[in-house]
């Protein structure tokens, strides 16, 4: 017979994670008021939707959403391209590979983690408040939105960079920015357009629903038809959303493996 | 000395690049109106709405009314993973292409594609009319989203996964059936998992923002207070969102280390 070692046992952690996840589980689903019997009732509704939006009204659309369509791809790429460059030093400082300043560095990550926590839409509705409705407040918002996202992945980027450049521009006689200019922006060049491409990417879909709270773009259009519950025009909108941002996609993949 | 020069290849990239960054700012920034006046005024304006949000309206009213609807964004955005990771999770095995024949995994793969292309907030007001203004209709936009990238990043998990094991198994007799339980499910179970509260974290933002159309959470409350300019009250809910997701990531992330990782265990 051969020693098999024993399995095991399980931890703590498994012993009461597991039922406490179930059990919370129910909660939610009891809180959020989830209930089959309604459910398959309301189902019977579903003509109201589904009827208008397999109907889609093509010319309606094209005449008047490509304009905000053209818009939205504005926004994004405005403020992509603003937000990333922006996150760009903020990352250098957010890292203690390239900041030795514990207390800065503190105040750099701590700062893009508070952006981070809040949502887009926020962001959107407290820009339109702040500077008016219209697409500015939208860039803004996604200004802050791309800015987050880039300033963590690239900040945890720097901190996996190879130090010895860095150390070989300061033997050499160079001040710090000096050799974080020469020696981590270059490692990290790569990784920063690949990552700025996904931005955009995100962009594009996070700036056609900016329209729903006032913030530019085609939701604009897609929140006033919606009230109506004009859903044979919301449709053929959302094709047409689709098409860009597969469009988009591809472009920017085939981008990226062009440049990695 | 003799520095070598750059390639001629890259330079003209170099260029290329930062000709279409400044040519699609300009492009954009004029198709928008936005002016120097309007960029210069803007962070005064900003300081102006940040400092009415304080001090924070912390009413033992504004509190009561606040606090629930914080909580539904989290019961939406915990039902919605629960819907998301049940049901992505045999899709998952489906559309990869390892475990199942080609053709079903491309298919399977191409529908997940469509799903995932619906952002939750479409997927919201598209079921608005038919179940109703409420949490529910949040949990169910929140769920269908997440089927498609948890199956997506299930499936690529699955798809990484190690043959060895599955030999093993099949050479010592095992059926098909067998292999998936013994050898596929143990070895992608802690990935997945944490992508499932990686997913959690996610859902509780795009939850927050749901209540914009309707459909339950702390999205509606912001929007109205700003609405009717009640700046400390809007405040408050900015604060208690960023509080909770907050708290909530720190936790996940602790777990998901966890999970990864493995705990010590003593030999």
């Amino acid at each position: 017979m051969i020693n098999i070692p024993k399995k095991p046992a399980p931890s703590l952690m498994v012993i009461l994670g597991i039922p406490t996840s179930i059990l919370f589980s129910y909660y939610c689903f009891f809180k959020v008021g989830f209930n089959l019997t309604d459910f398959k009732e309301n189902l019977e509704n579903r003509y109201i939707v589904t009827d208008p939006l397999f109907n889609p009204k093509w010319s309606w659309a094209l005449e008047n959403a490509s304009e905000a369509l053209i818009e939205t791809i504005q926004i994004a790429i405005l403020a992509s391209i603003v937000g990333c460059f922006v996150a760009l030093p903020l990352s250098f400082y957010a890292s203690q590979t390239t900041n030795q300043n514990k207390f800065s560095f503190f105040l750099y990550k701590s700062f893009l983690n508070l952006v981070r926590t809040i949502p887009d839409l926020f962001w959107a509705m407290m820009f339109t408040v702040a500077v008016g409705l219209g697409p500015f407040a939208g860039v803004l918002a996604l200004v802050m939105f791309s800015l987050a996202i880039m300033g963590k992945l690239l900040s945890e980027t720097i901190d996996s960079i190879d130090p010895g450049p860095l150390e070989a521009a300061k033997s050499s006689g160079a001040s710090h920015n000096q050799s974080v200019f020469t020696s981590a922006l270059p490692q990290v060049l790569p990784n920063f357009t690949a990552y700025f491409l996904y931005i955009f990417e995100l962009c594009i879909r996070a700036s056609v629903i900016l329209g729903l709270v006032g913030a530019g773009g085609v939701g604009r259009i897609i929140e006033t038809q919606r009230i109506f519950l004009r859903f044979d025009r919301i449709s053929p909108i959302i094709v047409l959303i689709l098409v860009v941002v597969i469009f988009i996609e591809q472009f920017s993949v085939w981008l990226r493996r062009r440049i990695l | 000395m003799n520095i070598p020069k750059q390639p001629i290849q890259q330079r003209i990239l170099k260029y290329t690049i930062t000709v279409l960054i400044v040519a699609g700012s300009i492009w954009s920034a004029s198709g928008l109106e936005i002016t120097l006046e309007k960029i210069l005024k803007a962070p005064e304006q900003i300081a102006i709405l940040v400092g009415a949000m304080f001090p924070l309206d912390l009413s033992s009213e504004a509190i009561e009314r606040i606090l629930p609807k914080v909580a539904e964004s989290l019961f939406i955005a915990w039902a919605g993973t629960v819907i998301g990771a049940i049901f992505s999770f045999p899709v998952a095995f489906l559309a990869a292409n390892n475990v199942a024949v080609k053709y079903v995994s491309e298919t399977t793969k191409q529908i997940l594609n469509g799903i995932r292309a619906f952002p939750e907030l479409i997927l919201a007001f598209v079921f608005l009319p038919i179940t109703g203004l409420g949490a529910l209709t949040g949990t169910l936009a929140i769920g269908i989203h997440s089927i498609g990238t948890l199956g997506k990043l299930s499936s690529e998990v699955i798809e990484g996964i190690d043959e060895g094991p599955l030999e093993a198994i099949k050479s010592s007799g095992g059926s098909k059936i067998n292999e998936l339980i013994f050898g596929v499910v143990p070895q992608v179970m802690p990935t997945i998992t944490s992508y499932w509260l990686y997913r959690f974290e996610i859902n509780l933002r795009a939850s927050a923002v749901l209540g914009v159309v309707g459909a339950g959470g702390v999205g509606a409350e912001l929007i109205n207070q700003l609405r009717f300019r009640d700046f400390p009250r809007a405040g408050t809910v900015l604060v208690a969102t960023v509080v909770l997701v907050l708290t909530v990531d720190t936790i996940s992330a602790a777990i998901r280390k966890r999970i990864i990782k493995g705990r010590s265990i003593k030999v």
